[in-house]
């Protein structure tokens, strides 16, 4: 019997076997934090030049999948033209992501726009994840004031802040503006007497 | 002077509207340079001496509470750039311990951002949200709540749980709301811990304040998607708060964009379009609020179409009406019919959707879903092949499976080919019009089977050995059941060359593996060899055989022919030997002995 490849079958055979119960026991893994159909996975905010100021992972990712998950939706979403989908499919998910450009750099020509990208279940409403973007882009801009790349910059953990008012567990929590905007203050002013008082 | 410069570039820096941000000259110093770093290599350079000094800094005794606060807040922003600092960890946890809120918080804020709830320090934290839970400030007991929603696993459930069924009923409704979303999260983790306390979900629905309410739907969704027929109680209740957000009687705190409460809308069109399904009665009711909503939606804003979208999902999904069918219809030839390329897209989803109720839909947007199908977007051209799968017929299945077969050779994402390739074999199977049309099949989809090869070897799961499966049935199935076709089949030698390239490239692959299909596969092959022995004998006396042919024929006669016994293994050998005798300057044929 005329053996065509006789070395690489066994080698590739158990690599089969391997790799397929792995994919199988890391799918059983994934299915089981899918259990709610509908959620955000995580939610990552970059810098045209793909630097990272803002990330809140709601499923679980190592840091080293984590690096791995920026530089790719870097790669596929920082190359789109201005007038394709707000959408991308990415590993059979999908990423939502929309480009912010502060009112002030516009004004003053400086090309520093911010992405926010989430990424959802494939049969998620994306329009409605595209208007949740743009709510959490509406109360930074209502605390920081037309907030910009910098304002980000600086103030990532009051961002973390406000950001853990309006999502919680990967699910939409207030969708009122101004119950956010009370909350926050409320903190923000126990803040400042705790500071002031250090001193 | 030095101070009140700091101060006063901080308050310039950070202070629009923010508060003093109390960050140390230091941290401002450390993120611009890391703005102003050219490269990642200088990026991570930067970081690590920040690391490295933050580790010394850090193990000192006796370091202040404040000046702790912001180590906490540069090792968050190194994590976040993706470098570890797990040696801050147990410092965070710590300052979860203090009694100011300002430090409590950031310690929760670190502690959430920094470990998962299967980490060993979570046993450290736990009492201390216990503790924190009861206490009398209610912003405590947020931070409290919002920690609790990321890091209890299943083994510390029990532990807050009592304390979060309390919060329920708390007089601040940020209180309950959060421990709405907490009891979701633990649902979720462990459904059985929580299964006594459901009813509290159906209680919560019945709040005053709507924000609690809006959260309340999370959990009921997914409740309901696991179990329909126990909540079809609810729909009556569903629809009214339906009404009742429509009809604009929520606060206007809840307005986006001139749409009231678009996104409670939303959540309850989703869970309706559940109660509904397959339920004559549930849908009733639904219908005349579905109507109204249609009406009044403001097509103009991307919100509005979010929730004109959903409306089209729900109607699509419960039991049909005719009225709203036709007014989603009407919603989706203007989706489709817009420049902007994400209405477009949610134009071609609606439209798959109806097409599963009424198929004739599709016709009228023909010239639509093509223009889609040639746009540069690629978004939108998948968008389109998936819709193209819901609507092929026998009529339209060449042209489609050949357009489906051509994207896929042109794409990179080997995730999305194989998905390409199985649906390309399920249509196939499904609609092949003649055995013509299948051989050419294969012939075209040799080429893709090889890429599709070099897929097997890195994927490992069961679909790409189904697509195998399938399509190794498609060629040896569509040999043709009548001996004339199959003669002139068996003349062409270049399918011949295929099927045995396809042949020793699964045995290649799954060679010693015991895979079920693997088998199959091996064994519809060898079936269709042996009957292949007969006509291959008979064509061997024929002079002229162009010599690749040859080989496939020797080696088919020297692997099968003696296998069901008709022919002794000298006559077989006898025949070979004419053969080589007549070929005598080709060696490959010679090897195939």
């Amino acid at each position: 019997m005329v053996r065509l490849y006789p070395n690489r079958c066994q080698l590739v055979g158990s690599a089969f076997i391997s790799g397929f119960l792995i994919s199988l026991v890391r799918s059983f893994i994934i299915d089981y934090y899918l259990f709610c159909s509908f959620q955000i996975h995580f939610v990552i905010l970059i810098s045209r030049q793909g630097k990272v100021r803002l990330t809140k992972w709601y499923s679980p990712y190592q840091q080293k999948e984590r690096s791995t998950v920026i530089r790719e939706l870097s790669g596929l979403i920082l190359t789109r033209g201005p007038k394709l989908c707000n959408f991308v499919e990415w590993k059979g998910f999908k990423v939502v992501y929309r480009r912010h450009d502060s009112i002030i750099l516009v004004i003053l020509n400086l090309y520093a726009s911010l992405y926010f990208c989430i990424c959802i279940d494939p049969d998620d409403n994306e329009l409605e994840i595209l208007e949740i973007i743009h709510h959490f882009v509406e109360i930074l801009d209502r605390y920081f004031g037309s907030v910009c790349e910098l304002d980000l910059i600086f103030n990532f953990h009051k961002a973390y802040y406000i950001l853990d008012e309006i999502l919680i567990a990967g699910e939409l929590q207030e969708s009122s503006k101004k119950t956010v905007a009370r909350l926050i203050a409320a903190q923000v002013n126990v803040t400042e007497r705790c500071v002031s008082l250090a001193f | 002077m030095e101070q009140l410069k700091t101060i006063g570039r901080e308050l310039a820096m950070g202070s629009q509207g923010g508060g003093w941000t109390g960050q140390s000259k230091e941290f401002l110093d450390l993120v611009k340079s890391i703005g102003e770093a050219r490269s990642k290599a200088e990026e991570d350079r930067i970081i690590l001496r920040e690391i490295e000094s933050l580790r010394r800094r850090i193990a000192e005794p006796d370091v202040p509470r404040r000046r702790m606060k912001e180590y906490i807040i540069r090792l968050v922003y190194a994590e976040m750039l993706g470098h570890d600092a797990s040696f801050g960890y147990i410092h965070a946890v710590k300052m979860t311990h203090d009694d100011s809120l300002s430090l409590k918080r950031t310690g929760y804020l670190a502690v959430t951002l920094f470990l998962s709830d299967d980490h060993d320090l979570i046993i450290l934290i736990v009492n201390t949200i216990q503790k924190d839970l009861r206490s009398d400030n209610y912003l405590i007991v947020c931070a409290a709540l919002t920690a609790a929603c990321k890091l209890i696993n299943e083994e510390t459930i029990p532990a807050v749980l009592p304390q979060v069924v309390d919060l329920l009923a708390h007089p601040k409704e940020a209180v309950r709301k959060k421990a709405v979303m907490a009891l979701h999260r633990f649902y979720q983790r462990s459904p059985a811990s929580v299964s006594h306390l459901i009813s509290n979900f159906r209680k919560r629905l019945c709040d005053n304040d709507p924000g609690v309410m809006g959260a309340t739907l999370c959990p009921l969704f997914d409740l309901i998607t696991a179990d329909v027929n126990s909540y079809k109680d609810l729909v009556i209740s569903f629809v009214s708060i339906l009404k009742q957000v429509a009809e604009r009687r929520l606060p206007k705190a809840y307005d986006y964009h001139q749409m009231a409460a678009p996104f409670i809308q939303i959540k309850l069109l989703k869970i309706l379009a559940l109660l509904g399904s397959g339920d004559k009665q549930a849908s009733g009711h639904i219908y005349n609020v579905l109507g109204d909503i249609f009406r009044k939606c403001e097509s103009s804003s991307n919100i509005g179409n979010a929730v004109l979208y959903e409306c089209i999902c729900c109607v699509s999904s419960i039991y049909p009406n005719a009225k709203l069918l036709d007014a989603a219809a009407e919603s989706t030839s203007k989706f489709l019919k817009s420049e902007s390329h994400n209405l477009k897209y949610l134009g071609i989803d609606a439209l798959g959707r109806l097409i599963k109720i009424n198929p004739d839909v599709a016709e009228e947007h023909q010239l639509a879903v093509i223009d889609c199908l040639e746009d540069p977007d690629d978004t939108l051209k998948r968008k389109t092949f998936e819709l193209l799968y819901k609507m092929t017929k026998s009529t339209n299945v060449e042209v489609i499976v050949d357009r489906m077969i051509d994207y896929m050779i042109s794409i990179n994402d080997n995730h999305y080919k194989t998905e390409i390739a199985s649906r390309c074999v399920e249509l196939a199977e499904q609609f092949a019009p003649s055995n013509q049309w299948f051989i050419q099949f294969s012939v075209s989809n040799n080429f893709t089977f090889q890429t599709m090869n070099k897929v097997f070897e890195h994927a490992g799961d069961l679909v790409n050995v189904r697509v195998a499966h399938n399509l190794m049935r498609l060629i040896a199935e569509g040999f043709g059941e009548d001996d004339e076709g199959a003669d002139s089949q068996l003349r062409s030698s270049a399918f011949n060359i295929e099927l045995l390239f396809l042949h020793s490239e699964l045995e290649f692959i799954y060679g010693n593996s015991t895979h079920i299909a693997a088998k199959i596969l091996n064994n519809i092959l060898c079936n269709k060899f042996l009957k292949m022995v007969n006509s291959y004998l008979r064509i061997l006396g024929e002079p002229k055989l162009p010599s690749l042919f040859l080989q496939v024929i020797c080696w088919v006669l020297g692997e099968y022919g003696t296998a069901d016994g008709k022919y002794s293994a000298s006559y077989i050998i006898g025949k070979l030997c004419d053969v080589t005798e007549a070929h005598l300057c080709n060696d490959t044929v010679k090897v195939y002995f």
